[in-house]
C-alpha cells in the first residue's frame, strides 16, 4: 500500500530530521533551558530558553531551526542536499546551544553570590541530543565513508574541546564541581581505563585460541558456548558478589596473591568478572571469522605445501582478522560501561562519581561519571570501527 | 614420471579404493574418470597425500616419494580444483608466487616467472598481475588458479575437475587452453573428470574407475574400440559412440585432393587469392540449387576434429567441405564418402 496516495504528493523527504526538530522546539519552548539555584542545597529556578539566551542566540537558533526545517523537504533540496545542509546546520546549533549555556551561566552569576550555581535544563538536554542524532542520521542517509565521518567528528570533538578551553563552562555548577574533584576524576580516569586494559588482556590471551579451538574441533563447541553464555546471562551486579566470597578467601590462603591485590573486593573480582563477561563475544566472533574463510582457500593451501601454521599465519588470520576485531569492538565498549559496576565493589573508576553522586543526590558528580564514561566509549567504538576497516584485506574490501 | 602401486584406501571396512597401479610417462596427459563414487578424486588426493594412503607406493621419477614428509612433496606437485581456491587478500601476482615464496625463491625469478605464466595463459601481465580475484571472471579465475599451479614447474600437476563449475562456452574454451598449455610446456598431467567428451578430448590415456578399481588405463581410441569390459562400452555410451570416434580423429587424417577442373562429380571455384569461393555439383538431392557459394563457417581446417566437420556437414546440408589453412587458401577437402570409407 502506498500511504502517499493517501496522505497526497510528499512534502517531506526526511521524517526524522522533521521529528527531531519538532521535537527540538518542543522541548526548547516547554522545557526549562537551566536552572539558578542560590546555594547548592536548594532546588533551582527554571530559566526558559528565550529568558536565557542573549537575542543574537535566540536569533542564531531560529535561524538554524529555519534551515534544518528546508532540509528536511522534498522541494527545494531533496534528501540527500537536505542531509549536507543538515551536517552544517546541526552541528552550528549544537555548539551554539552548549555555547548559550554557557554564556548565560557566566551572566547569571556576575551578580550573584559566590554558593549560587547554575545547571542545565531539560531543554538543553533535548537541543543537544537531538541535534546529535540529526547529524548521526544525515550521514546514515549519505552512507558517507569511515573517514569521512571520523573527520567530522574529529572537528566537532576540537570545537567543543575549544569551548571547553575558552572556559565557557567554567560558570557551570558541573564544571565547578569538576575543578573541586580534579585530581580524583583523573585518578579514577586512569584507573578506569586501567581496568578495561588488565581485562581486555587477558580476554584476548585466553578467548583466542579458545576461539580457534571452537573452529577446529566442532565437537567443543556446544560445551564451550553454554558456559560461556551461563556467564553472559548472570547480571553484572550479581557476578561481582558473587566473586567476592572466593576471591577474598584465594586471597587469605595464598599469601603472594593476597600481596598481589588478589581480594574479595577492589580490582581483581572487577577484573575476573569482566574477563568472564568479555569472553564469550570474543570466542564467538573469533570462531565465526575463521569459519568464513572459504574451505576451497584452506584446501589450495594445503595442495599447494603451506604447513599448517603457514596456513593458520598466511591465510586464514588476514581473512578472519576482520570479523575478530569486530568481537573486539563490542567487549571494548561493553567493558567501559561494565566497569561503572566495578565502583560499587572498591574497584574505583568513573563509576564511583555515578554512585557518590546518586548517594549524596548530587547530579553534578553523576553527570561527571555518566557523561565521560559514555564519551569514552563513542570514541573506542570509533577507534575500532577504524580498526576493523583497516584490518580488511585489500582484495576482500 | 609418475608411477602409483597399489594405492588403496579404507575407512573401517569401507574400501574406496582398490589396488590401483598406473604409470604416467613424462609429458602425458592422464584422466582419471568414472562414475560418482568411484575414487576418482580420492586417488588423485592420495597422490599428494591430502588423504593418506592405506597402503601403496608412488614414485615420482625414479624415488619413492610415499615416506616424503607431505609439504615437501606437495612443493613438488601442481594442484588446480574446481572451486580454485585462490586467495581473496593476495593480487594475482602474488597468488601465482605462492609455491615459488614457499621454496624460496629469488625475488627477480619469481616476478619473472609470473610475468611468464600469465603471457603463457594469455592474460596481459601489466593488467592482471595486480588485480585481486574478485575481479577476476570465472574464466580468468580458473586460469590464474592453473597458472598457480604451474608456478614452481612442478614434476606433475594435478587437476580434480577444474572446469566443472564453469559455463559450456567458457568450459570449451579452458579446454582448449589446456591443450595448448600442455603442449607448450610438456607438463606431465593427471586429470580428474566426470565428463567423457572431456577426457577424448584432452587425454592420451584414460584410466577408467569403478568402485574404487581400475577397470581399464589405455589410449581413448583404445576404449572405443576394444573396451575391456561391459562397463567400458556402457560408461562411454553406445548411443553416439561413432561421433566419440570421430571427435579423436581429425580432418588431416582424412582429407583428400580438391578439385578445381570442371569435368569432376563435384569441384571447386577459386579466387585469385586460392580462397575456395563456391561449390559447383556435390549436393545429394535435387531440390538445392546446383552452385553454393563458400561461407566462413562452412569450412574445415587441418587441425579440426572430424566430429565438427562432420557435425558442418549436416548443418550445411552439404556432403563435401573445403579444407583451408591459415591463410584462408584451398588445399583440400573431406566427403562424407571419405568418412564412411575410412577404417575407425
Amino acid at each position: 500500500m502506498n500511504h502517499d496516495e493517501h496522505d497526497g504528493p510528499r512534502r517531506i523527504a526526511n521524517r526524522v530530521l522533521a521529528t527531531l526538530l519538532v521535537a527540538s522546539l518542543a522541548g526548547a519552548v516547554l522545557l526549562p533551558f537551566a536552572a539558578m539555584a542560590p546555594n547548592r542545597l536548594v532546588s533551582g529556578e527554571s530559566v526558559s530558553l528565550l529568558t536565557a539566551l542573549r537575542p543574537w542566540q535566540t536569533l542564531g537558533l531560529a535561524a538554524l531551526a529555519g534551515t534544518l526545517a528546508l532540509a528536511c523537504l522534498v522541494r527545494p533540496l531533496g534528501e540527500r542536499r537536505g542531509a549536507r545542509l543538515t551536517l552544517v546546520a546541526a552541528p552550528l546549533a549544537l555548539l551554539l546551544t552548549l555555547y548559550g549555556l554557557g554564556d548565560y551561566a557566566q551572566r547569571a552569576l556576575t551578580d550573584a553570590s559566590p554558593a549560587a550555581r547554575v545547571s542545565q535544563g531539560a531543554a538543553f538536554w533535548v537541543l543537544v541530543f537531538c541535534t546529535s542524532l540529526m547529524i548521526v542520521d544525515a550521514f546514515q542517509r549519505l552512507g558517507s565513508s569511515l573517514w569521512l565521518r571520523s573527520g567530522y567528528g574529529l572537528l566537532l570533538v576540537a570545537a567543543v574541546a575549544a569551548l571547553f578551553a575558552t572556559g565557557t563552562f567554567n560558570a557551570l555548577s558541573i564544571l565547578r564541581e569538576y575543578f573541586n574533584i580534579e585530581d580524583a576524576f583523573v585518578d579514577q580516569f586512569v584507573t578506569h581505563l586501567t581496568l578495561v586494559g588488565l581485562a581486555l588482556a587477558p580476554t584476548l590471551a585466553i578467548g583466542l585460541p579458545l576461539g580457534l579451538l571452537a573452529h577446529r574441533r566442532p565437537a567443543t563447541r556446544g560445551v564451550l558456548f553454554s558456559v560461556l553464555n551461563v556467564f553472559q546471562t548472570i547480571p553484572s551486579i550479581a557476578l561481582f558478589a558473587l566473586l567476592v566470597a572466593p576471591l577474598s578467601a584465594l586471597g587469605d590462603a595464598v599469601p603472594w596473591l593476597g600481596a598481589l591485590g588478589v581480594a574479595g573486593i577492589g580490582a581483581a573480582p572487577a577484573i575476573l568478572a569482566l574477563i568472564l563477561y568479555s569472553l564469550l563475544p570474543i570466542v564467538r566472533n573469533t570462531q565465526a571469522g575463521f569459519a568464513g574463510v572459504d574451505p576451497a582457500t584452506r584446501e589450495a593451501a594445503r595442495g599447494m605445501g603451506m604447513t599448517r601454521r603457514q596456513i593458520l599465519w598466511r591465510v586464514e588470520v588476514p581473512l578472519a582478522l576482520p570479523v575478530i576485531l569486530s568481537g573486539l569492538r563490542i567487549v571494548t565498549v561493553q567493558a567501559i560501561g561494565l566497569t561503572v559496576v566495578a565502583a560499587l565493589i572498591g574497584a574505583g573508576g568513573l563509576g564511583a562519581f555515578i554512585f557518590q553522586g546518586l548517594g549524596q543526590y548530587a547530579i553534578d558528580l553523576v553527570l561527571l561519571g555518566a557523561v565521560p564514561t559514555i564519551a569514552l566509549a563513542v570514541i573506542a567504538d570509533f577507534l575500532m570501527q577504524i580498526l576493523v576497516a583497516v584490518s580488511r584485506p585489500a582484495g576482500a574490501r | 614420471m609418475i608411477e602409483l602401486q597399489g594405492l588403496t584406501k579404507t575407512y573401517g571396512d569401507k574400501t574406496v579404493v582398490s589396488d590401483i597401479s598406473l604409470r604416467v610417462e613424462r609429458g602425458e596427459f592422464s584422466v582419471l574418470i568414472g562414475p560418482s563414487g568411484c575414487g576418482k578424486s580420492t586417488t588423485l588426493r592420495m597422490i599428494n597425500r591430502l588423504i593418506p594412503l592405506t597402503s601403496g607406493r608412488i614414485l615420482l621419477g625414479d624415488e619413492d616419494v610415499t615416506r616424503l614428509p607431505a609439504e615437501q612433496l606437495r612443493r613438488r606437485i601442481g594442484y588446480a580444483i574446481q572451486s580454485i581456491g585462490l586467495f581473496p587478500h593476495w593480487t594475482v601476482a602474488d597468488n601465482i608466487a605462492v609455491v615459488p615464496n614457499l621454496l624460496k625463491w629469488p625475488s627477480a625469478r619469481i616476478a619473472s616467472r609470473v610475468d611468464e605464466l600469465l603471457d603463457l595463459f594469455h592474460l596481459d601481465a601489466g593488467e592482471f598481475r595486480d588485480k585481486y580475484p574478485h575481479q577476476l571472471s570465472g574464466g580468468q579465475a580458473q586460469r590464474v588458479g592453473v597458472a598457480r599451479a604451474l608456478a614452481a614447474d612442478p614434476e606433475v600437476l594435478l587437476m580434480d575437475e577444474p572446469f566443472g563449475a564453469v559455463d559450456p562456452l567458457t568450459r570449451e574454451v579452458l579446454q582448449n587452453e589446456m591443450r595448448r598449455v600442455h603442449e607448450q610446456t610438456g607438463t606431465t598431467v593427471i586429470f580428474v573428470t566426470h565428463d567423457m567428451d572431456e577426457a577424448l578430448k584432452l587425454a592420451s590415456r584414460i584410466a577408467l574407475l569403478d568402485a574404487g578399481r581400475l577397470v581399464q588405463y589405455d589410449r581413448p581410441i583404445e576404449l572405443l574400440t576394444a573396451p575391456a569390459e561391459a562397463f567400458v562400452s556402457d560408461f562411454i555410451g553406445k548411443a553416439d559412440l561413432g561421433l566419440k570416434l570421430l571427435s579423436r580423429r581429425w580432418v588431416h587424417q582424412y582429407q583428400q585432393a580438391a578439385t578445381t577442373s570442371g569435368d569432376a562429380p563435384h569441384h571447386w571455384e577459386t579466387d585469385a587469392q586460392g580462397h575456395p569461393t563456391c561449390l559447383h555439383g556435390g549436393r545429394p538431392t535435387a531440390d538445392v540449387p546446383p552452385r553454393v557459394a563458400v561461407t566462413d563457417d562452412w569450412t574445415a581446417t587441418p587441425g579440426m576434429t572430424m566430429k565438427e566437420a562432420l557435425s558442418r556437414m549436416v548443418w550445411y546440408r552439404v556432403g563435401v567441405l573445403p579444407v583451408i589453412d591459415d591463410a584462408g587458401r584451398l588445399i583440400g577437402e573431406v566427403t562424407l564418402e571419405g568418412v564412411m570409407g575410412r577404417q575407425p
